[in-house]
Formats: C-alpha cells, sequence, structure tokens
C-alpha cells in the first residue's frame, strides 16, 4: 500500500505548481497512471482523499488518466484483446519475445485551482 | 478556476535522489543490489552465506529495510561486515532518500564498498517502484511460497534482472512445480538470469556468487572503458 506515500508526493506537486501562481485551493488534479505502474487507481482515490481532508483542499478531485500498455510481436504485430495488467512478455500465438511499450506513465498532468483572496485583502 | 499544466513524474524526486546515488556508486565503483521478495523468502540467509563466502576477497555492506527491529543488521553484522538498519515505521518500502540519509550517517563504514547489498522491506509490491540507484533489481522467491507468484506478482518479476529461487532443499516436501516457476519467470522476463540455490545446503550457491562477482567486474570495466575514453 504505497498509494498513501504517492498522494501525498501528488499533493506536494500540486500544491507547488499552485503556489507558483499565488493562494488558492485546488479543485482538481489529473494524473496519468499506467497499466504497468503498479499503481492501483481506487486505492489511489482513496488515499487522496486521506491527505486532503482537514486541509483546503479537502473538496478537490484526483482524476485518473488510465494508460494502457502495448505489446507488439515481430511476427504477430500488436496483441489485442489480452487481459488488463498482463505483463506478459511472450507472445501468446508464437511465443516469441514480445516488445513492450508504454504503461509505466505516473505523472501529474494538471492541476486546476480556484485563486483565494489573500487573508486581509479586500475583494472586488 | 485557473487550470495549469504541471507534467511531472510522481517519482521524480525520488529519481532525483536515486540519480545522485547512482552516480556516487559509479564513481566509487561499488555494484549496488536491490533485494525484493515476500517476507521469510531467505534474503538476510542468503546474504549471510554471501558474506561468508566473499568477504575475504571483496569488501562487502549491508542496508536492512524493515518496519521494526535491529535483527537483520546484527545478523550480517555477527557475519564479519558492516550493516546498517533502516527502519521505516510502518512504510512497506524503501525509498532513495532513506538510503542516501542512511548511507551518509554511516559515513566512512559503509563507503567504498565492492558491494552494497539493499535489503529491501519484505513485501513484492511496492519496492518495485522505487528506484535505489542499484545496478540491478533481485527478487527472491522460496519454493515454499508456490510457484504460481511471478505470474501474481508480475511487476517485480519482469523488472528484477535476477530470479534466485530459494530453499532449494526443501523441494521433496513442498508441491513446488519447478519446471513451471521457471516457465513463469521466463515468460515474464525473458532476458533475466535466474538462480536456484539453497543457502542451508550450499547447493546453487557458486552461480549465485559468480554472478555477483561477474557483474563487479563488468562493471568496473566499463567504468575503466569511460575513464580512458573520456
Amino acid at each position: 500500500m504505497h498509494e498513501m506515500g504517492l498522494a501525498i508526493e501528488i499533493r506536494r506537486i500540486a500544491r507547488e505548481a499552485v503556489a507558483s501562481r499565488g493562494p488558492g485551493r485546488i479543485e482538481i488534479v489529473r494524473i496519468a497512471v499506467g497499466e504497468l505502474s503498479a499503481v492501483e487507481p481506487d486505492l489511489l482515490g482513496f488515499a487522496w482523499a486521506a491527505a486532503v481532508a482537514g486541509t483546503e483542499d479537502a473538496a478537490s478531485k484526483l482524476e485518473v488518466d488510465f494508460r494502457p500498455a502495448r505489446q507488439t510481436c515481430t511476427a504477430c504485430g500488436e496483441i489485442a484483446g489480452r487481459a488488463p495488467g498482463s505483463w506478459l512478455r511472450l507472445c501468446p500465438r508464437c511465443g516469441d519475445a514480445l516488445t513492450v511499450s508504454g504503461g509505466d506513465d505516473l505523472d501529474v498532468l494538471r492541476v486546476v485551482f480556484e485563486e483565494s483572496v489573500p487573508a486581509g485583502g479586500a475583494g472586488s | 478556476m485557473i487550470e495549469v499544466d504541471v507534467k511531472q513524474g510522481v517519482l521524480a524526486a525520488n529519481a532525483a535522489a536515486a540519480a545522485t546515488l547512482r552516480a556516487k556508486f559509479e564513481a566509487s565503483g561499488t555494484l549496488v543490489v536491490n533485494l525484493i521478495s515476500s517476507p521469510g523468502s531467505g534474503k538476510t540467509t542468503l546474504l549471510e552465506k554471501t558474506a561468508a563466502a566473499l568477504k575475504a576477497s571483496l569488501r562487502l555492506g549491508a542496508l536492512e529495510g524493515d518496519i521494526a527491529t535491529e535483527r537483520d543488521a546484527e545478523r550480517l553484522r555477527r557475519m564479519g561486515i558492516p550493516a546498517r538498519q533502516i527502519l521505516t515505521g510502518g512504510s512497506c518500502h524503501l525509498d532513495a532518500r532513506l538510503v542516501g540519509r542512511a548511507l551518509a550517517e554511516e559515513g566512512p563504514a559503509l563507503a567504498g564498498l565492492d558491494i552494497l547489498f539493499i535489503e529491501n522491506v519484505g513485501n513484492l509490491i511496492c519496492p518495485t517502484s522505487y528506484d535505489l540507484g542499484e545496478d540491478f533489481k533481485v527478487v527472491l522467491l522460496s519454493v515454499t511460497e508456490g510457484e504460481d507468484k511471478p505470474f501474481k506478482y508480475p511487476a517485480i518479476f519482469s523488472k528484477a534482472a535476477v530470479t534466485v529461487v530459494t530453499k532449494t532443499d526443501l523441494l521433496p516436501y513442498v508441491p513446488f512445480d519447478l519446471t513451471a516457476a521457471r516457465e513463469q519467470v521466463r515468460a515474464l522476463n525473458p532476458e533475466g538470469t535466474l538462480v536456484e540455490v539453497s543457502a542451508t545446503t550450499g547447493a546453487g550457491m557458486d552461480a549465485w556468487l559468480s554472478l555477483l562477482t561477474e557483474k563487479l567486474a563488468a562493471k568496473r570495466v566499463k567504468k575503466l572503458v569511460g575513464a580512458a575514453s573520456a
């Protein structure tokens, strides 16, 4: 269960992005999670709720952009319709070694935030 | 509402810390091995026997990751090699910052080694994602765990350059299908190396020890060639 540590790290990165543009409340953090990143998106969602609970970002949402991996056999071409999360490196048809590409993403893509008026500042 | 494009790896901070460590290990010519397995599969016992066999000819050292207790570091110190415990206090894996801090605090005792073993927290899932600046990962699979573990925990078996099947002296007593285990590992990791050992009887230990000394020699040669061409 390293999702908690990841959620805290995602919030740190998102907070940095917001802080560089003034005070604000995070609304949405969009992340990419690859099929082979060893991260369970649902667990990460729970961890996110825990990581932001009691903070100014408590109402924020973590949106996951799921990125599948691609497996290609030199003889048979791209392998379609395999089980999700499959790590097999041998072609199910001919037994040759497969090339695996992508699916290892674990990135913060975008942060959406609401600017907050600094304490003591006049509203317009 | 304001949108900001970030495009930053969630593990970027760990990757940066790992790159710093890797550069240090490169400079000192230290081979670094990150050992990962489920609890009780024999990581520390394998390291004890490795220390006994190699400590006369090579400078070895170890970092021992656990939730609690100094037991593993004490076991390796009793074998005559420097070892430091890293207590994660509940965290399920080591990260590069923990390793960097432990090495900095330990100072000369774990500096300039020939081989540094990093024994990760017993867990087949989380340690897989964290680069510690190692040369390669080793995953252990004991015959008492069952031969289906590679397919159940595919990430580590496909990422580890070396799979060590341990406790092979128990094969007559457990329903472990060694052929199936070999096939699963090969299907996940066709370029990987598989060794089968019994630390208790010593069977297969030569292959494991040769693998370590060959990897160390390869790293040293690469460094010399790099220095000569620079």
